[in-house]
């Protein structure tokens, strides 16, 4: 259940984010998982709604964006989806291929519900 | 009430990446090879640890971070051989970078040559976390079966060998060296895939002369001057 490890990274950066920001009510977590991140999005899920209320609002949702793995070939520079997890050129067949894509658990973006500027007015 | 969206675009592993590339240059620069083994429960890391550690006895210097859930078993079969410590997890199914660096302190920072990891039994979690590790290795038993690579593909993805225990049990299991290494290529074309029995000491030379190797070949960059890096 490493899910729970990487919420509470996620958690921590949303922190910072939210502190720099001068605070407010997180909304959303926008979060792109890729498919060889090594991730399972519903244990993410689960991790996240256990764990998201000591920490912000039990209403800030999680946007989940499944990315599929993509690849480019180093001979012929083919870019490609890697289906099956067969890491070989579908062009030119060599094997020598970089992931480019879909290894990752990326933040996207935080939405932020704040009345810092209604503040600015009144003072 | 202000709504705003803040685009990040960052890596949710971003700050352990970093403390890990730096705990791999320290270690790398002072001539330690951190090496990650992982692989299911009973693949038979300790029993290769045991059998690496007598191999490289008087010549080469190691030390060994043990992970389990539970218990000191295997720390306690590895202690009259090397220098160890036992990383208990308390229930979590992989190690973490603070857990290495409390390991390596609770050692007392030892200088050695090969630093390994003995990662818990798993072939999921312990793919996505850098231990600050030069190289990771999996491990794969021939009781187990030759279909793993393709059931857990991040985990072949990731390492750079493979090592087949458990030889011996060849001719007595359903277990194909080919099958398991095609499978294995499909996923990482580049992975090393070296053999052995660790119980009668079969393949464990070339599975040391690959670790010699790496040594060299890895930790080279550390030593040339600044300005040809």
């Amino acid at each position: 259940m490493h899910e729970r490890s990487l919420i509470r990274s996620l958690l921590r950066q949303v922190e910072q984010i939210v502190a720099v920001e001068g605070g407010g009510k997180v909304t959303e977590i926008r979060v792109q998982v890729g498919d060889l991140s090594g991730v399972e999005p519903l244990l993410f899920q689960t991790a996240f709604d256990d764990m998201v209320p000591s920490v912000f609002s039990s209403d800030c949702r999680l946007a989940l964006e499944i990315v599929p793995v993509t690849a480019v070939c180093s001979e012929c520079e083919h870019q490609f989806e890697i289906v099956d997890f067969q890491f070989r050129c579908p062009e030119c067949q060599t094997k020598s291929v970089q992931v480019i894509q879909g290894d990752e658990v990326t933040l996207i973006s935080v939405s932020i519900n704040s009345n810092n500027s209604i503040e600015g007015v009144a003072s | 009430m202000n709504q705003r969206t803040i685009v990040v675009q960052r890596d949710v592993q971003a700050d352990q990446k970093a403390d890990a590339a730096t705990e791999r240059e320290r270690l790398g620069r002072r001539g330690t090879l951190v090496v990650n083994l992982l692989s299911s429960p009973g693949a038979g890391k300790t029993t290769l640890l045991e059998a690496t550690a007598r191999h490289f006895a008087g010549r080469r210097s190691m030390a060994v971070l043990v992970g389990d859930l539970e218990t000191d078993r295997d720390a306690k079969r590895l202690s009259p051989l090397v220098p160890v410590a036992q990383l208990t997890t308390g229930g979590a199914c992989h190690l973490e970078l603070s857990l290495v660096q409390r390991g390596l302190k609770a050692l007392g920072d030892p200088e050695v040559d090969f630093l390994f990891i003995e990662n818990v039994g798993n072939l999921v979690c312990p793919a996505s976390h850098d231990l600050a590790e030069h190289l990771r290795v999996v491990l794969i038993s021939t009781t187990e079966g030759d279909d793993k690579p393709g059931k857990y593909p991040k985990m072949f993805r990731t390492s750079q060998a493979m090592v087949i225990t458990k030889l011996d049990l060849l001719p007595h299991v359903p277990f194909s060296v080919k099958a398991v290494t095609e499978d294995a290529h499909r996923i990482q074309p580049h992975l090393k895939v070296l053999a052995n029995c660790a119980l009668d000491g079969s393949g464990i030379a070339s599975w040391c002369d690959f670790l010699e190797e790496q040594h060299q070949q890895q930790l080279a960059t550390y030593h040339e001057p600044a300005g040809n890096r």
